[in-house]
Parts: structure tokens; C-alpha cells; sequence
């Protein structure tokens, strides 16, 4: 069956325009990033409350920690590769340390870019961000969290980062799901083996659950949309209940969620099998079509149906 | 309206006070940026003493203008303004630099009344600035924000993204003050990375340019105050400035960025500045 799919991206500048449309004194800000951030419906609507700074990353950010002090909840908007990286000093001082109420978009995060290869592949965002302080981090997983975490950060006094994704996702949450900071997000329960995936890898898991399932094998889902704050006790339960775990995000694996899980295992003394999947830590992520990338590291369906069953066989 | 709101005269009277304070500051934390604190004294007691529309009654009054230091490490000259104007109290100065204390080597704006932007790293103040003075412009207050950096802050790349911006955005209401004193932390700026021709970069930028004396309070404030708010272009105002100004063995001495009067130094540095 074929599902229909959202730009996320989409689903982000609608509550952008809702957010003004009830009084919120709003300011996107991009660096010639008005394809990438999908922004047209919310210029068109509001020229005015749209700034482009250029191609000028430390620029954007500054622009946007000074917009905030003036009394604008402010929104950077342009790819994750050129926001956390080179505008990394800006991010920590001008809007962590500063504590100035700027929401900062990483677009096309992960391997989002495929073919045009490391440049533009972001598979360190989360590790970097994590590094910051004061900061919370948030990776939506399909249309409904999008929304959901939108209208949150809009609403929450302080910094966040929001990692993004320019595939086209299915919905895998009912209509009236609420995202909340700091909870983990069960996509379902099982109690065989906890599969815990970051934001847009989540429906991968979910779909590859569901073959597991057929294939006797009784998987959890957990999608991780809360990276900063963590629902830490959460995780524990689940590895706790199922004791093989696998993680699964479009990151490196230094810095992201497998670390963030295996740091759990250790500091909480749990025996659990683990397997994460990701970008091997120390190397640059393999540029081609998306959908082979994502294969190449087994952070699709197919790789993590193969992975669990690998897990289950070795027990 | 600036609460002071004082003469060139009683401005200079003001600088010198601040300069004793930060003598005193730095020897008692033993260590510090004396030459840089000294350097900016009389632009920071021109701004705080008669050009800011601040009120201390209203600390956060959205109208208010606002000051960015981004030569963050001149932040001992900003406490002893802060100090000397009466916002914050004396023996708070007593804890300059010591262990979690309110009075950090580099402003904290959790901390410190006034301070927009926590800085320290160069290159930071004129972009945030400029968010700043565009916030005013979208949202129709008529408040100025006014950016202190140092020069050699200006071999920053990221001053000249902002400075393309803040003419692109026409954002007269945004006033750069560079503290010329000519000396970086290792040598003259035009050794280490040349600056100059300064004011031909600036025009070339897009900014209304004002070359001015950064010591004389009179000669600072007359330029400040003639200068155009309407003119549709950002401003900068080139301070000539003798870094260690008003003690003669630490002006215009590299040597005394970090450096600390030591034993009969600082007796000399306090009756100079009497």
C-alpha cells in the first residue's frame, strides 16, 4: 500500500503563518535559503517578516540573536551543514550563552543532500548542538510531530534547535498526537527487541516493526523527536524489558543517539544487547542517491528488518 | 533622555574616575585588559554619562537604546562606567574575576544591567547589532544601538557580513564606534594585519563615516550628536584612541594589553589620574 508522504518542510512554514496569524510577533531569517526552507507561503503572506541576510551564515545567526533582543521570536532557517558548523560561534554565544529566544531550523539535515556529498551532508549536527549549553534539541519524525514541536518551540522562551529533513515522510502518529519535551515517543510496544530511532528514521522502524512482527519477532519503537531533553528512564525501561536494543539515526555514530544510549546502558549497569546504526564514527557518509545511502548503512526499512533478525539468530 | 545627561567637562571629570577604578579593579584581580579598559573610558563615559536614552528606572524599557560591547575583554572599563554611574554598586568590583562571581572577565548579560550580548569572542557585536537596530525599524521604535568594537576586531570576517547588511537594510538607527587605538594584542594592527585605508572600506561598505577623538568627550560627543539618524546609512564613528590612555608608561604600549601596575606603578597610575 502505497502511503501518502509530507514535506515536513511544508508542514513547518503553515505553523509559522498560524503562529502570526494569532499574534505571534514572528521573524524568519534565512541566507538565500528561500527554496531550501520552502518559505514562499509565509513571504507571500508576510513580506515584511521575512529577512535574507545572504549567503552569510555567522551573519544570519547574529541577525536573528539581535531581531530576538528586540522582541521578535526569531527563526533561522537555512541547511544544517552551514548553521552548525560554520556558524558554530554564533549559535553558542550569540544564542545559547546569550540566551536569546531564537529558534534555530537545520534544514536538510543528515544525507539529506545524497550526491552532493560531505559538504553538505550534516551527520554531525546533533553531536555538535549536544555539545552546547542551553540549548534544547529536537528532531521531528513525520507531519504530526512537525506540527506538534513547531508550535511548541514557537511558544517555549529560549533557545532550540530543530533538526529537519527534506524527504517526503508518511504519517506514522494518530491525528491527535501531542508531542511533549522530554517524553519518549512509543510508536509501539513489543517485547523482544527495542528498536530506538532519531526523528527521520523513525517510520523506517516503525514499517520495519511491523515485517519483524510477521517474522515472530516482537519489536518496541521508540522514536527519539526529544533529544534534548531525554526521556532517559524510558529508554532504560525498554532496554530493561527487551534487553536487544538497536539504535538507528542519519548521524555519525559519535555524539548522536547511539551514544546517547549506549551512555544509558553503562551509567544504568543494563545488560542488553546493542547494535547501532548510523555513520561509523571518524568517517565522512558514502554521497549518492538518498535511498542508497540510507541502504548502504542499514538505516532503512530492509537494513534494520536484516538487523533484528541478526540479533534475534545470535541469541 | 540620558538620567545624567552632563557636560564635556563633567564627562571628562567622570573618565578619570573610571580609569582610577579600573587601576584599582585590575590590581586587586591581578590581571585584566588594562590597556583596553583605559582605552575606551571616555567613549564609555560620553555614552553612559550623556548620549545613551537610558533609564534606570526601567532597565528593560523596550525603547531604550541599546549598547553592545563586542571588544568584550574591555568589559572592567564597562563595569567601573556601570560603577561610577551608580547602576551597580562599588564593592562589587571587589569580585572581578573571582570564582563564579558576578563580575566575569567577559560581560554576561544574566549578570550585568545593560549588557544586551554576552561577548568576548570578536566579530560577534555588529551583526547582533544589526538584528537589533532592524527590530527597532520593523516594529516602528525609534530606539539607536550603538556597537563598540576594538580594531583589530575589525580583521574578523564576520564585521564585514554584518556591515554589507546593516547599509543593505539602510539601518541608520545603528551606530558603530570603533575604538582606534591602533594596537592589538601583539603589535600595531597595521603589522599584524593591516586595517587601513579604514574609512574608504567603510564608504565602500555603504556607511556614513565619522573620523573622530575617542579621548576628548567634547570632541566625541559633538561628532556623535551632529551626526544624521535619518540618512537612510548605518554610521561609523572612527575614535582615534591612545590604548592605556591618561598613565603615561602604559599608553600606547602592546605590552600592556594584559599587563598589571605592579608596587610603586600603581601609586603613579592613581596621581596621574587624580
Amino acid at each position: 500500500m502505497q502511503q501518502r508522504r509530507y514535506d515536513l518542510r511544508e508542514v513547518m512554514v503553515q505553523t509559522f503563518i498560524d503562529a502570526v496569524e494569532k499574534n505571534t510577533n514572528l521573524a524568519v531569517v534565512v541566507s538565500d535559503s528561500t527554496s531550501t526552507s520552502k518559505i514562499q507561503p509565509f513571504q507571500e503572506r508576510f513580506p515584511e517578516r521575512l529577512v535574507n541576510v545572504g549567503i552569510a551564515e555567522q551573519n544570519l545567526v547574529g541577525i536573528a540573536a539581535g531581531l530576538s533582543l528586540g522582541g521578535f521570536v526569531a527563526i533561522t532557517a537555512n541547511a544544517a551543514c552551514f548553521l552548525t558548523t560554520r556558524a558554530n560561534e554564533q549559535v553558542k554565544n550569540d544564542i545559547c550563552y546569550s540566551n536569546t529566544n531564537v529558534k534555530l531550523v537545520g534544514l536538510n539535515a543528515g544525507v539529506c543532500y545524497g550526491p552532493l556529498a560531505s559538504t553538505h551532508h550534516a551527520i554531525d549536527d546533533i553531536s555538535t548542538m549536544l555539545a552546547l549549553g542551553n540549548i534544547l534539541i529536537l528532531a521531528p519524525s513525520d507531519p504530526i510531530d512537525t506540527k506538534s514541536i513547531f508550535e511548541f518551540a514557537l511558544g517555549y522562551e529560549g533557545p532550540v534547535y530543530i533538526r529537519m529533513d527534506s524527504g517526503k515522510f508518511p504519517v506514522i502518529h494518530k491525528e491527535d498526537y501531542q508531542f511533549e519535551p522530554g517524553k519518549v515517543d512509543l510508536l509501539k510496544a513489543g517485547s523482544d527487541l527495542s528498536i530506538i530511532a532519531m526523528g527521520s528514521t523513525a517510520y523506517e522502524a516503525f514499517f520495519a516493526a511491523k515485517d519483524s512482527q510477521a517474522n515472530g519477532i516482537d519489536v518496541e519503537v521508540l522514536n527519539i523527536s526529544s533529544v534534548r531533553p531525554l526521556d532517559k528512564a524510558a529508554i532504560a525501561e525498554s532496554v530493561r524489558k527487551t534487553k536487544r536494543v538497536i539504535t538507528v539515526e542519519e548521524h555519525s555514530l559519535h555524539g548522536g543517539l547511539g551514544s546517547i544510549v549506549s551512555e544509558i546502558i553503562a551509567e544504568q549497569r543494563l545488560r542488553a544487547k546493542l547494535v547501532r546504526l548510523g555513520i561509523p564514527q571518524g568517517q565522512f557518509s558514502k554521497a549518492g542517491p538518498r535511498n542508497e545511502i540510507r541502504a548502504y548503512y542499514k538505516i532503512d526499512e530492509n537494513g534494520i528488518i536484516e538487523t533484528a533478525k541478526m540479533l534475534q539468530a545470535h541469541d | 533622555m540620558n538620567p545624567f545627561n552632563l557636560q564635556p567637562d563633567e564627562i571628562a571629570v567622570k573618565a578619570r574616575g573610571i580609569r582610577r577604578k579600573i587601576i584599582r579593579t585590575n590590581v586587586s584581580a591581578g590581571q585584566g585588559h588594562t590597556g583596553s579598559d583605559l582605552s575606551e573610558a571616555d567613549i564609555l563615559a560620553s555614552l553612559f554619562f550623556r548620549v545613551l536614552n537610558i533609564n534606570s528606572d526601567k532597565m528593560n524599557d523596550p525603547n531604550r537604546d541599546r549598547f553592545i560591547l563586542s571588544k568584550g575583554h574591555g568589559v572592567c572599563g564597562l563595569y567601573c562606567t556601570l560603577v561610577e554611574a551608580g547602576y551597580l554598586p562599588e564593592t562589587l568590583l571587589e569580585t572581578y574575576l573571582k570564582f563564579d562571581s558576578d563580575m566575569p572577565g567577559h560581560p554576561v548579560r544574566q549578570k550585568c544591567p545593560f549588557v544586551e550580548l554576552n561577548t568576548g569572542a570578536l566579530g560577534h557585536g555588529l551583526s547582533v547589532g544589526t538584528g537589533l537596530a532592524l527590530s527597532a525599524k520593523k516594529m516602528q521604535r525609534d530606539f539607536r544601538v550603538f556597537v563598540l568594537t576594538g580594531d583589530g576586531e575589525l580583521q574578523e570576517g564576520s564585521n564585514w557580513e554584518a556591515a554589507m547588511s546593516a547599509a543593505h537594510f539602510k539601518l541608520d538607527n545603528l551606530v558603530l564606534i570603533v575604538d582606534r587605538n591602533t594596537l592589538q594584542l601583539a603589535d600595531r594592527t597595521e603589522t599584524i594585519m593591516g586595517l587601513e585605508p579604514l574609512v574608504e572600506k567603510f564608504m565602500a561598505f555603504g556607511f556614513d563615516v565619522h573620523t573622530t577623538n575617542g579621548n576628548d568627550p567634547a570632541v566625541f560627543i559633538e561628532t556623535v550628536e551632529k551626526m544624521d539618524m535619518q540618512n537612510g546609512k548605518p554610521k561609523v564613528v572612527i575614535a582615534k584612541t591612545v590604548k592605556g590612555k591618561g598613565v603615561s608608561y602604559i599608553e600606547d604600549r602592546a605590552a600592556w594589553h594584559h599587563r598589571i601596575p605592579d608596587g610603586d606603578e600603581v601609586i603613579r597610575a592613581i596621581e596621574e589620574l587624580e
